[in-house]
């Protein structure tokens, strides 16, 4: 189940209702598995029907994660005025290379392991739901909990605790 | 020239699994043809049979898109770094 902070979640929402009446698109960066920033990536197609992260943009976004030892959480995009699930083009290009048609999903995912993250404003207030694509075209549905900022530092709070106690047990003997 | 090829996600599988492999080449199509003569499959991943780029494949070199440069034909230095990344793209 992705825990995404509900500042991230009204972030993309923001830029979903900003790029109107284009789809929006972009990544979510985490660090030890907790998401820690959302990022607006260009729409090279420019249109309410698609999106094509700009290339640059992207490869910046890639350069900056090794450097500062961030991970690749979720990829987002916006649906103007359908449903917030993965249409068949969403799905086709979540493959590697992408499928032709329905029956062509004998492949990886091009970034397994990612969130696809659809931001809906189809209806109000606008939806946002997780799915992971896997090989074979399976696309699953997780709910997502909203991680407030109290339980993003009862979670920074847990992982000092560990690092400190794997680091210095003899300080709980 | 000997340069570092930067793979990212699941085109790693085309190079047993690895982030960075080094290759050989004056430029970027003789790169992809120096991994094409390790790893098989390698230049099929990137490119289609008449040489040209997948639309769903960038690569990079340095900190350009070597669409905007003169793609597989884009001439290459010691030392630099070509990076190839999946597209990202829906609808």
């Amino acid at each position: 189940m992705p825990r995404i902070p509900r500042a991230i979640i009204d972030e993309m929402v923001a830029h979903a209702r900003a790029d109107l009446p284009n789809e929006a698109c972009g990544i979510v960066h985490a660090r030890e598995g907790v998401p820690v920033a959302s990022y607006r990536v260009k729409n090279a197609a420019a249109s309410p029907y698609r999106y094509l992260m700009d290339p640059m943009q992207q490869y910046r976004l890639e350069t900056q994660r090794d450097e500062s030892g961030e991970t690749l959480f979720a990829i987002y995009h916006s649906h103007v005025a359908s449903e917030g699930r993965p249409s068949q083009t969403d799905r086709r290009q979540a493959f590697f290379p992408p499928a032709q048609d329905d029956n062509d999903f004998d492949r990886d995912p091009a970034y397994p392991g990612t969130w696809y993250i659809l931001v809906s404003l189809a209806e109000e207030p606008p939806t946002v739901r997780a799915f992971q694509v896997s090989r074979g075209g399976i696309v699953d549905e997780e709910p997502i909990e909203t991680a407030t900022l109290l339980s993003v530092l009862a979670a920074a709070a847990s992982l000092v605790y560990r690092w400190v106690r794997a680091r210095w047990p003899w300080l709980f003997w | 020239m000997a340069v570092q090829v930067h793979v990212t996600s699941v085109i790693q599988k085309a190079v047993d699994g690895q982030r960075q492999v080094a290759a050989d080449g004056n430029t970027v199509g003789e790169v992809i043809a120096n991994l094409e003569s390790r790893y098989p499959g390698f230049r099929a991943t990137v490119m289609d049979d008449s040489g040209q780029l997948h639309r769903f494949v960038n690569i990079y070199l340095n900190d350009e898109d070597i669409r905007y440069l003169q793609g597989s034909d884009t001439a290459l230095s010691d030392g630099d770094q070509v990076s190839i990344l999946p597209a990202l793209a829906g609808g």
